[in-house]
């Protein structure tokens, strides 16, 4: 069961989603020694929220992807531990919100499945294995550009996409991340959202969300294969990404299925280099 | 801004844009003010007051306007297929 949480939802009273939101905080409150953050009453009573916020983790139940909780967490410097997002369960268990604002059997159905979600034991996540530490080794080249250093491993196992992300490729295993360009442009990231352990990913396909005040990042995996284990240290401590997105903030590690035909559409260390420095001086970070 | 290729193809010759469901759009303009490569344009004085603009502004594989769209109303393309027309016009440059 879900103990000892602030609970900040979305309190959108105008939106279904936002209901709902509203009704799962309650509901965990009621049998749990567990503390509602009223969204509205924070922006006045900022002292005794952040009273609670500091002596709980703190969960965000955002309505939609707009994400007002989550937002407002950012902007009062909260350390986000655990997220929902109601419309994305309701995307992924099939439940069809409308815009009604009274609860009816959809909205219950979802909110049982979210409670149930939430009270269970959190997953196990997989650790890496010691063979791992073989991922560890970067050479780097440095680029800097203003006050912005970006450092670029130059390792010729570590290949990249021109999404800004990479993959250092060891026999039939790959360590997967975003690079200094991504955690520049992000500034503090603030939320990291891991893929699954054991899902299967396509090349580019998604491997994670990263997430700062600024933006929502993606991360677009460079290799296919299965997810074998993630950086459990980031869930906690998101903030490994802007600190070392390499050898602190790897995301995933994948277990390749087909990395001879992924390799046509990766680059190596000279070309990535090139086309980072360009979008550095296009967007002038 | 935009980059001119990716992965070595013309950026025009990849179909990846969002698509706007007008449905669900309540033109809050948060992707506008979200996307730095100007995707988007607002249209004040029309009634669709938000549509694509620069499509190929748009990065290949990002989708990061579709994920903080409140209404859900922005939609990208399959990446698979995306992935595929990509290596196929690799393939037909590389034998013409």
């Amino acid at each position: 069961m879900l103990e000892n949480h602030a609970i900040l939802p979305c309190n959108g009273l105008d939106k279904n989603a936002g209901v709902i939101s509203r009704e799962i905080a309650i509901k965990l409150c009621e049998n749990a020694n567990n503390k509602i953050i009223c969204p509205v009453y924070y922006r006045v009573a900022e002292g005794k929220y952040n009273k609670i916020a500091g002596e709980h983790s703190l969960l965000v139940i955002d309505g939609c992807q707009t994400r007002c909780a989550s937002k407002l967490a950012a902007e009062k410097n909260l350390k986000v531990s655990r997220r929902v997002t109601i419309s994305e369960e309701a995307k992924s268990h099939n439940i069809e919100l409308k815009s009604n604002l009274r609860l009816l059997e959809n909205e219950n159905t979802l909110i049982e499945i979210i409670l149930n979600g939430l009270n269970s034991p959190e997953d196990k996540v997989a650790l890496s294995s010691d063979e791992t530490t073989v991922f560890n080794k970067f050479d780097y080249e440095t680029y800097q550009h203003g006050k912005f250093l970006f450092r670029v491993p130059a390792n010729p196992e570590i290949y990249f996409n021109e999404n800004d992300c990479w993959a250092y490729v060891i026999g039939t295993r790959a360590r997967i991340g975003v690079t200094d360009f991504v955690q520049q442009n992000l500034s503090d990231i603030l939320y990291f959202t891991p893929p699954e352990i054991g899902t299967e990913i396509d090349q580019f396909g998604e491997a994670g969300e990263i997430e700062s005040s600024k933006s929502v990042f993606e991360l677009v995996s460079p290799v296919s294969g299965k997810v074998i284990s993630i950086n459990e240290a980031l869930i906690g401590k998101p903030e490994l990404l802007n600190e070392n997105p390499y050898e602190l903030g790897w995301v995933a590690e994948i277990e390749l299925t087909n990395f001879e035909d992924d390799k046509e559409l990766l680059i190596g260390f000279d070309k990535y280099f090139e086309i980072m420095k360009k979008k550095v001086e296009d967007i002038n970070v | 801004m935009s980059e001119t290729t990716f992965m070595g193809v013309e950026r025009a010759k990849i179909d990846w844009k969002p698509t706007i469901d007008y449905t669900s759009c309540d033109f809050c303009m948060e992707c506008v003010n979200f996307c730095p490569h100007k995707v988007f344009e607002v249209r004040e004085t029309e009634v669709i007051k938000l549509i694509i603009r620069n499509p190929n502004n748009c990065v290949v594989f990002c989708r990061a306007c579709s994920k903080i769209c409140g209404p859900d109303a922005l939609s990208f393309p399959d990446k698979n297929a995306t992935t595929q027309r990509i290596k196929e016009i690799r393939k037909e440059e590389s034998n013409a």
